[in-house]
């Protein structure tokens, strides 16, 4: 387990790291994604030890590690760059650990074996550490971490510096491993899909502050800020008024008691290209998020959606497999819908068709 | 073409007085000048001498030059600027600040004196001189070789379990080797290479320098020859035998 409470850092005179709030459950697997600049190596550099805390606490399994020293924390650090030991061989730089706690060498050898062949490095063992690939200086990266069973598994950018292709490989080993292993995990990525396909958390970090943390799904589907919506790549975010659906004024308008701790009541979202009925819980100015996937568009008419029901023109088709990402334009706004690569074809969908598009209330999350 | 001619002038500007030197003196006066027990002991004390200081330089330089390129703390820099002072004042100016540092009239020099260590007209003056005009050297070769090392290696070894001193030893001096070894080397030549500040502090026990100079203003340049080319031979020698004995890039077993 991991937690963070109230965690800031000052370095250099300006805050690193603001209130991090945060707790990964044992055994879990947590992602933080966030932008370049944004603290995220900064804070696994502060979980690890590396750097110390303006005030918070830090805890590991129950364990309050703030001031122990790295060496006391039992914690496995895979840095983006790897940092493979260029002095050692392979088997080296995966005994490095046991070494230091001492392990009998047959016990030490066990272990590594064992990890080599679920990592598929059993091969390269004997050999030095110039020449290997990136995938290949990953998997050691990784292998050298978890040798000494850390209880805590900290990983920054670990597929960052490899291909596509590769990072898919990378992805499923590292499913594995996990399963295999059983660690807590934090992972610090600037990859939505990563975040998307291997956390049971995610934490949106911004200028040292985490933004947004919940389920991956969550986090993406209703995201709290533009910043998040944006960085997520969730949608499209347009900025307008919130209005009463009937034009009463707030106070007189008697929100509908829904369940629930929000007043949520009926609403007209106006931008000066649109009006878009919306679930509302404030009036004025607003945000919403557009998300591709509920976004209908057909070149013939959309019976059975009485509002949200406008016209638009196709601006670009962007293929991406069996989904094609259809940008649209009405008025001076643009926004994106995803739509089966078959429905496209057999609707023949071309640049400057004009289409009808349609949208719930629901499908819109205002914020 | 014409970069290789200015490069060439240059090369023939180093080597040619040395190459002229050597043919100025056959072998047979080598040998001779080997066999004068004044040479051989201003040979001897001088590679003595050259290596202590050097010795010292590097027992001192290395945690030096790991502060200087690991932390950044107010004044670094200025320190690391004043560190190289001695590479560039006047040698014989080197000596006389020695003098008035270390003489038997100033502190620490007379403190030294109390327990029997006499330094301005000893051997010790010898080696604080080198010392002194030689650590820079060594310091900015240690400074460099630590910074190439990735600090995230450290990092890494500290959290496989290492203490910041294992962490330093087994990871970041291993790795600084060739850079701190070049720095002491030339540190070693240097040392070997020192006069003014040597003549100034102590003049006798004569270093080689000092006493290829004293036969040079007493006798001339034919009875400073021999000397001359067999300390050029010897200073060559050691330098030739670092370079092969000195480590390669390692490669793992």
């Amino acid at each position: 387990m991991i937690r963070l409470d109230g965690v800031h850092l000052r370095a250099g005179g300006i805050f690193r790291l603001e209130g991090i709030d945060l707790e990964v459950e044992s055994a879990g697997y947590g992602l933080i994604i966030g932008p370049t600049g944004s603290g995220k190596t900064t804070l696994l550099e502060a979980i690890a030890g590396h750097v110390p805390l303006t005030s918070g606490r830090i805890l590991l399994d129950d364990e309050d590690v703030t001031n122990a020293a790295p060496e006391r924390r039992r914690i496995g650090f895979v840095y983006q760059g790897y940092h493979l030991f260029p002095h050692f061989s392979v088997r080296e730089n995966l005994t490095y650990g046991l070494d230091r706690a001492r392990v009998p060498r047959d016990e030490a050898s066990r272990r590594v074996n064992e990890l080599a062949a679920i990592l598929d490095i059993g091969e390269l063992l004997d050999r030095g550490i110039t020449g290997l690939s990136g995938g290949e200086q990953q998997r050691i990266a990784l292998a050298r971490a978890l040798v000494p069973r850390p209880r805590i598994l900290l990983l920054d950018e670990p597929f960052a510096a490899v291909d596509h292709s590769m990072r898919r490989v990378l992805r499923n080993t590292l499913a594995d491993l996990r399963e295999h292993e059983s660690v807590t995990t934090l992972h610090v990525t600037h990859d939505v899909d990563d975040a998307l396909r291997l956390g049971s958390m995610v934490a949106v970090l911004s200028r040292g502050r985490v933004a947004q943390s919940g389920p991956p799904e969550d986090v993406f589907r209703n995201p709290v800020s533009p910043f998040v919506a944006d960085f997520l790549g969730s949608g499209t975010v347009l900025r307008g008024r919130i209005e009463r659906l009937d034009g009463v004024g707030e106070a007189a308008a008697g929100a509908e008691p829904e369940s629930g701790n929000s007043r949520r009541f009926r609403a007209v979202f106006v931008t000066p290209d649109l009006r878009l009925d919306v679930v509302a819980d404030h009036v004025g100015e607003a945000h919403v998020l557009i998300r591709p996937e509920d976004v209908l568009v057909s070149k013939t008419e959309l019976p059975g959606y009485p509002r949200n029901r406008f016209t638009a023109s196709i601006t670009r088709l962007e293929r991406e497999g069996p989904v094609v990402i259809v940008h649209l334009r009405t008025g001076k706004t643009d926004f994106r819908a995803a739509l089966t690569a078959s429905t496209v074809n057999e609707q023949g969908m071309a640049r400057n068709d004009p289409v009808a598009v349609a949208m719930k209330a629901t499908a819109v999350h205002v914020f | 073409m014409a970069g290789a001619v200015l490069g060439g002038l240059l090369v023939v500007l180093v080597v040619g007085p040395l190459a002229r030197l050597l043919w100025e003196a056959p072998p047979g006066t080598i040998a001779e000048a080997a066999l004068d027990p004044e040479v051989r002991d201003a040979v001897a004390l001088t590679i003595l001498t050259a290596s202590v200081a050097t010795a010292i330089a590097v027992v001192l330089g290395i945690p030096l030059g790991y502060l200087l390129a690991r932390s950044r703390f107010p004044g670094s820099r200025f320190l690391s600027g004043l560190l190289d002072l001695p590479v560039v004042i006047p040698h014989p100016v080197a000596g006389i600040a020695l003098m008035l540092f270390l003489g038997r009239h100033s502190t620490i020099g007379g403190a030294l004196a109390n327990f029997g260590l006499e330094i301005v007209n000893h051997v010790p003056g010898i080696v604080a001189a080198m010392l002194f005009v030689s650590a820079p050297l060594v310091v900015s070769g240690a400074r460099e070789a630590f910074a190439s090392v990735d600090p995230k290696l450290e990092r890494v070894a500290r959290t496989l379990g290492d203490s910041p001193w294992g962490a330093f030893r087994r990871i970041s001096l291993p790795l600084a080797t060739r850079g701190i070894l070049a720095g002491a080397l030339l540190a070693w030549g240097r040392s070997v290479s020192e006069f003014g500040a040597i003549v100034v502090l102590t003049y006798h026990p004569r270093v080689a320098s000092v006493l290829i100079y004293d036969r040079f203003t007493l006798s001339g340049l034919p009875a400073a020859v021999p000397a001359a080319a067999l300390l050029l031979l010897v200073a060559l020698g050691v330098f030739l035998l670092i370079r092969v004995l000195g480590p390669a890039e390692r490669t793992p077993r």
